[in-house]
């Protein structure tokens, strides 16, 4: 054992090594603690809030984010709203409450998201730790503008327009060609009844005089008859009649009674000796005025 | 001075002869018919015609119109046989035209002659059956014979089809189309009788009363009314049909004719217009009316009383007319109209 004697002896004792081992542990304790203590500080609020990150466009969701205060609702959307915010689900978390948040940016930048939430209470949101939200932009580096289309200027007949003219036309052509053949005949019918070849008169008196003279064929003998009868009929004032019933009042009127019973004799009776005076039967209708009828 | 030529006498006085008895006949059938029958003299002048001319004649006309009592009282008239099929839709042509059956004691087959074997065969309703009934009607129409099995019988002569249809109810009906409507000769469409003639079959209904039967009774219908025997016989009617065959009809009545049915041809309402066969049937329609009406030659008179019969049945308006309200009837009377003047080609 070492006395007071020894220790004189050998005189004094050298700290040295051992005091800068321990000043070096010390530094390092330090650096540890300190290291630690920090990293709480940091978990416990004082550092950056992270950073939501997104693209122009495509929402992302904030899950089970707590948020002091009062419950929260995003603000309305307006004209101006860059950030949309949609509050997915509200769970109550102690004092606070616990978010799912949706959220997408409508242009590029930086923005908190306080700044699109309000208390339903109405109360401030001041209280709120910051919400950062990074929009980024899929454009080409400083490109905030849509590319010019570019478009040449059509002439004025050509293109797109010049092919709806010409399908215009012939679909017009096409319609053309299909009413055309149809309403062509129509009017010319038309136009005959409106306006015969030639009046009732007009055609009796040939008739009569090639019956006269015996040279009439049996189709312009029945013509003949048939100008006769409706000249009696037009006479009589007898058209409203059905033709069946208006022949029957020519037989019993006293007047066109002969002409009927003759044009009988003369046209449909079967041969016989009897003789019908055929000049004398059409005399009166040799020279009918256009007028009287 | 134009002279007709003169007639062969003989054949003068054989027609005359024959237009006499006719005549008669005529008169004993249309009195028989009125005691059952009141008014519809038109009808009964039709039927007579398609009787005398061997033509069908199609009836068109709501129900309750005697159509049924009015064939069945011509048939007990004349004493012709007669017989009536109900068309409907499940009717078969071996219903109407007969089968072949299998005889047990003789283990042959043996063939059953059906309804249409008659003189005169009521269709009622005939758009009820289905075409190929109606096919099988139309055909034995205008063959005249009917075919079962392998075997080919002739149908009895006279053989005259009184068809009818209601044109009110066409639910369930299969209208004919246009080329079986030409076998009909005539197609009458009845009118109401007129309240004279009304008043009258209600009056002859009050006096019916009833038929004792067994040990209770009937009410007597008018069906029960001509109870006195055929007025004519079936030689009768022969002659008849032979003297219509004398009926004159002149060149110019021809022309008539088939410039009336040439403009069906190029009216602009028709779509299509009648056929050869429509001249023929007027024609010969003409020609029996004029027997009926005791004339030996025709005149444009009949021409004018038959054309709605014999045409507008074979006659279809186009699509124009029909929307803008035609009917046949209303475009023939145009035409009939305006036929007086001159021909337009």
């Amino acid at each position: 054992m070492s006395t007071d004697a020894d220790m004189l002896k050998r005189g004094p004792i050298s700290y040295g090594p051992i005091r800068a081992f321990a000043v070096s542990g010390a530094c390092w304790v330090l650096v540890f603690v300190g290291g630690f203590s920090g990293f709480g500080e940091a978990a416990g609020g004082e550092t950056p809030p992270a950073v939501t990150k997104s693209t122009v466009g495509m929402p992302v969701k904030i899950e089970q984010i707590v948020l002091p205060g009062t419950e929260l609702e995003p603000l309305p959307v307006t004209d101006n709203t860059l950030v949309v915010l949609r509050v997915d689900a509200v769970y109550p978390h102690g004092t606070a409450f616990r978010y799912d948040l949706v959220c997408y940016g409508l242009e590029p930048g930086e923005y908190d998201l306080r700044q699109s939430l309000r208390r339903k209470d109405g109360s401030s949101t001041t209280d709120l730790p910051p919400l950062p939200f990074h929009v980024g932009s899929q454009l080409a580096a400083g490109q905030i503008e849509p590319h010019d289309l570019g478009a040449a200027k059509l002439p004025w007949l050509g293109g797109y327009r010049l092919w709806m003219v010409l399908g215009g036309v012939v679909w017009l052509a096409g319609l053309l060609w299909l009413v055309y053949p149809r309403k062509k005949p129509e009017e010319a019918t038309e136009v005959a009844e409106v306006a015969p070849a030639v009046s009732l008169a007009d055609r009796l008196r040939p008739l009569v005089t090639d019956a006269v003279a015996g040279r009439l064929p049996p189709a312009q003998l029945a013509e003949l008859e048939r100008a006769l009868v409706s000249y009696w009929r037009r006479r009589l004032n007898l058209q409203d009649l059905a033709p069946a019933e208006a022949l029957a009042r020519l037989r019993a009127d006293p007047e066109a009674s002969p002409l009927v019973t003759q044009l009988e004799t003369w046209l449909h009776r079967p041969p016989t000796p009897t003789q019908v005076d055929v000049a004398a039967l059409l005399e009166p209708y040799r020279q009918i005025a256009p007028d009287a009828l | 001075m134009t002279t007709a030529t003169s007639p062969s006498a003989s054949d003068t006085a054989a027609s005359a002869e024959a237009t006499d008895r006719t005549i008669r006949f005529i008169e004993a059938v249309r009195q028989q018919i009125g005691k059952v029958v009141v008014g519809q003299d038109v009808v009964v002048e039709r039927l007579l015609v398609a009787l005398f001319t061997g033509g069908h004649l199609l009836l068109q006309g709501v129900p309750g119109l005697a159509k049924t009592l009015l064939v069945s009282t011509l048939a007990r008239t004349i004493d012709l046989a007669f017989a009536r099929i109900q068309f409907t839709i499940d009717l078969l042509p071996s219903d109407i035209l007969g089968s072949e059956i299998l005889d047990q004691r003789t283990n042959e087959f043996r063939v059953v002659k059906g309804p249409m074997f008659t003189n005169l065969l009521l269709a009622d309703e005939i758009n009820r059956a289905a075409p190929k009934v109606q096919s099988a009607l139309l055909e034995a129409m205008q063959e005249r014979r009917a075919t079962i099995g392998k075997e080919t019988f002739k149908l009895p002569a006279p053989f005259l089809v009184i068809a009818t249809q209601n044109p009110v109810e066409q639910s369930g009906t299969f209208e004919l189309p246009e080329a079986q409507l030409d076998r009909f000769m005539l197609c009458h469409r009845l009118e109401y009788p007129t309240p004279a003639e009304e008043r009258e079959v209600l009056k002859r209904n009050l006096t019916l009363g009833v038929r004792r039967e067994d040990k209770g009774a009937v009410a007597r219908t008018e069906f029960d009314v001509l109870d006195s025997g055929p007025v004519g016989s079936v030689e009768d009617l022969v002659v008849a049909m032979e003297a219509v065959h004398q009926v004159y009809v002149s060149d110019t009545f021809v022309e008539h004719v088939v410039e009336l049915v040439k403009r069906t041809r190029h009216h602009p309402r028709i779509e299509l217009g009648c056929s050869p066969r429509a001249g023929i049937a007027l024609t010969k329609a003409a020609r029996a009316r004029a027997l009926i009406c005791g004339r030996a030659y025709v005149v444009p008179d009949d021409l004018y009383a038959l054309a709605d019969d014999v045409m507008l049945h074979r006659m279809r308006l186009n699509y124009e007319a029909l929307a803008e309200g035609y009917t046949g009837a209303t475009v023939l009377r145009e035409l009939l109209d305006d036929f007086g003047f001159v021909s337009r080609g």
